[in-house]
């Protein structure tokens, strides 16, 4: 291309300020039978059953109806080795080209659900299966499934050129809870967490609010620090999302701070420790406490008393030590956990990796 | 994409037949499994050789698919269940249709036992047959074609890098294939910050590596243990592995090594002041032109700069070169005489994070920006007529 080069035109520094279009909520909502998935999961089950899928590749949110396919199973779900090399077998494929990418539990048939992807690259395909109480795996057909989709809004852009180049976003984690599903991500440019409230069944998305914490290891607020996985939890009457970030702080958030086009600050009430991702939570009650468990990338998985959170110290200052704020003890025998999810109220249900790199899923007693 | 197919394998469309039971319901000619390519490319196993009146009774059946696959099973292994797909009469054969693409050079392992035929009434041998397609050339050929920052130079406080293959990339991918090596050839660990995800490009053929941030930023507890993995006047050079495979499982051609270096942390926000505006001619579809004192963000550049008129937004298309230092605006109409404004978003990045009017290394709880959304910066130019100024 030939570039003019023009004479430099004198400058003014005339700088204006001027609010995007951005703040409104956007209506991008589909409905219809046969969802076209690019990818899937993570995943998370509202009350009611429905599915909610996350498409990272397509930048979208489903809702899945899972209709009669949710019939038939024996409840619960059994545990299976080589989980891995038994879903290559039914996709036609081997075990190298599976990749499980997440685990979520039925609210009524306790029912297993495991999303797949198959193959690699671009070429790479969504698969559901469902695991029953007898260890029955079921492929849930998605192109009869009905659904909503919602896109999730992309970032501001100044030129309509930008799709040249298009931004990467990724889902972390979901949650269902006050009626809305909540969708934790991140994006390959901005690398800031942010957290959107979809209320369902879907209308429109809104642009998120940004979400920031005080990092004690790191001694500094932080706003490019992911959510790797949060879990909704009730504190003294309040709904709150606890966050699991990244090398390792634990923070609170009041839902109801949670608004919309705001940026919000999160209470840090502990830090689990350098070098270290949370994979994924939940809470569980045992001898009439709460705890969360926690699987972790390289710190195995963490049992928490939830009580502390209420009255915790908020960390606002630097944290010298390896770990800090509300106690917590080790589980020494869960190993390698990459998903978790509760069955039951007295089991956990896993998705380990084994030393030999094949994936086990494993029903565990709540530690 | 160009595909190297290998000629057939061995394993190809291999027919095998075995003698039927012979049956009224079953046909008088010898069942025979085959796999057939329709002209979409897509694979179907199929059996032939079988009688209308075994055909029709399959049809009218309604089998289940655990008796469909009693019937017709195509498998990974002999032991293996049948894998998913659908089931079939179409025309004068009994079609299984995958649900997923046969891999190709896998092998498939189809059983069709007749005696599993609706009627049936004796036993039949099943007859087995290895069906699969070719193989794809396995010869290495994707490789790096871009790492940005394409500066020779780069700010010891680098934020991330993006790396661009020819071919879209598999698994398992990410920092694992990614080494920084030191001057003496050794290997500054934890350079970069590992993920349970990855932000690939749709079509996967573009990776973000992030630089851990909490190395990165200066006096941060992982900062002051272990330092920031580039050093202000050091080289260091990037290897990203050749085991890194693409889709189709094949290693990079070769290592990509390209040595970095390392220059004073880049701390300083973005300054649009500083930047130069050189505007193109009115009647014309010259690039509009816009240089940086310091490289920007590439994939940031791309989307956070643009060009307006009167509130409009100009259409074009986005060049940038010089190591990131320039941003060229081609329009999609000719340049009018008057006054345009160049839109900045304050998302807009240096390759350390630094955003306008906002250096990376400033969060604190004092300077908290309570609104999420981006700031636009207009920044007014003038396109003349020809010969004017």
């Amino acid at each position: 291309m030939r570039i003019l080069r023009a004479k430099l035109v004198l400058l003014l520094a005339f700088v204006i300020l001027a609010s995007l279009s951005p703040s409104s909520a956007v209506p991008v909502v589909e409905t219809g039978q046969g969802p076209a998935l690019a990818s899937i999961g993570p995943m998370t089950f509202g009350p009611d059953g429905t599915l909610f899928a996350a498409d990272n590749q397509g930048a979208a949110i489903f809702a899945l109806d899972l209709g009669a396919q949710v019939n038939g199973g024996v409840a619960g779900a059994k545990a299976l080795d080589a989980l891995d090399e038994k879903l290559a077998a039914l996709l036609g494929t081997g075990a190298r080209e599976v990749s499980v990418t997440d685990l979520a539990v039925h609210p009524r048939t306790h029912n297993a659900y495991v999303s797949v992807m198959r193959g690699q690259g671009a070429g790479a395909a969504p698969a559901l299966f469902r695991i029953d109480g007898a260890g029955q795996i079921a492929n849930v057909s998605l192109k009869t499934l009905k659904f909503q989709k919602v896109e999730l809004p992309n970032a501001a852009v100044a030129n309509t050129a930008a799709r040249q180049n298009p931004r990467t976003q990724v889902v972390t984690d979901m949650a269902f809870a006050d009626g809305r599903l909540w969708v934790a991500g991140l994006s390959n440019e901005e690398f800031a967490s942010k957290l959107r409230a979809i209320p369902y069944p879907f209308a429109t998305v809104d642009r998120g609010v940004s979400v920031e914490i005080y990092h004690g290891n790191h001694k500094a607020v932080e706003t490019r620090s992911p959510v790797n996985a949060f879990v909704p939890y009730t504190i003294n009457n309040q709904q709150h999302l606890i966050a699991g970030y990244t090398c390792t702080p634990l923070v609170k958030f009041p839902i109801a701070d949670l608004k919309a086009g705001e940026k919000v600050r999160g209470t840090t009430i502990a830090e689990f420790g350098a070098g270290n991702r949370v994979l994924d939570m939940i809470v569980y009650k045992k001898g009439g406490q709460e705890f969360l468990l926690t699987a972790n990338n390289s710190r195995g998985v963490m049992k928490i008393p939830t009580a502390p959170f209420a009255s915790a110290k908020p960390i606002t200052t630097p944290v010298e030590s390896e770990t800090a704020g509300v106690p917590f003890e080790k589980v020494a025998s869960m190993m390698g956990v990459e998903q978790l999810d509760k069955l039951d109220d007295t089991t956990a249900i896993v998705i380990s990796r084994s030393a030999s790199g094949g994936i086990n899923l494993q029903t565990v007693p709540l530690p | 994409m160009r595909l190297r197919l290998l000629r057939l394998a061995a394993v190809t469309a291999s027919i095998v037949t075995a003698a039927a039971c012979g049956r009224s319901v079953n046909s008088p000619s010898s069942p025979a499994i085959k796999l057939t390519s329709a002209q979409n490319g897509r694979a179907y196993v199929e059996v032939t050789g079988l009688s209308r009146a075994a055909l029709d009774s399959v049809a009218r059946a309604s089998l289940t698919p655990e008796q469909w696959s009693a019937l017709l099973r195509v498998a990974v292994d002999d032991t293996a269940p049948g894998m998913l797909g659908d089931y079939s009469v179409a025309g004068d054969v009994l079609r299984f249709t995958p649900a997923f693409p046969l891999d190709p050079g896998r092998s498939y392992r189809v059983r069709f036992d007749a005696a599993r035929l609706p009627g049936a009434t004796g036993p039949a041998a099943p007859i087995v047959a290895t069906v699969g397609q070719p193989a794809r050339d396995a010869t290495p050929s994707t490789v790096v074609t871009r790492v940005y920052p394409t500066a020779d130079v780069v700010p010891e406080n680098l934020l991330r890098m993006y790396i661009e293959f020819s071919e879209p990339m598999g698994r398992p991918s990410g920092i694992e294939h990614l080494k920084l090596l030191d001057e003496d050839g050794r290997e500054i660990p934890g350079a970069f910050l590992p993920l349970d995800y990855e932000f690939w490009s749709p079509d996967h053929t573009r990776f973000t590596a992030f630089f851990d941030p909490g190395r990165v930023k200066g006096g941060i507890l992982p900062n002051q243990q272990m330092g920031r993995a580039l050093r202000a006047g050091r080289s260091v050079t990037l290897v990203i592995g050749h085991q890194w495979r693409d889709q189709y499982g094949r290693p990079l051609k070769e290592d990509f090594r390209r040595v970095l270096r390392v220059g004073p942390a880049e701390d300083q926000p973005l300054d649009t002041a500083t930047w130069r505006i050189q505007p193109p001619a009115a009647g014309g579809r010259d690039g509009l032109i816009v240089s940086f004192p310091k490289p920007l963000d590439h994939a940031l550049l791309m989307r956070a700069l643009g060009v307006r008129r009167e509130d409009t937004a100009v259409e074009g298309d986005v060049f940038i070169d010089q190591a990131e230092k320039r941003w060229t605006f081609a329009p999609k109409q000719p340049w009018r005489a008057g006054t345009y404004q160049l839109l900045a978003l304050d998302t807009l990045e240096d390759v350390a994070g630094n955003q306008i009017g906002r250096a990376f290394e400033v969060d604190n709880f004092d300077t908290v920006d309570k609104s999420p959304n981006p700031k636009s910066i207009l920044i007014p130019f003038r396109v003349a007529s020809p010969g004017t100024d």
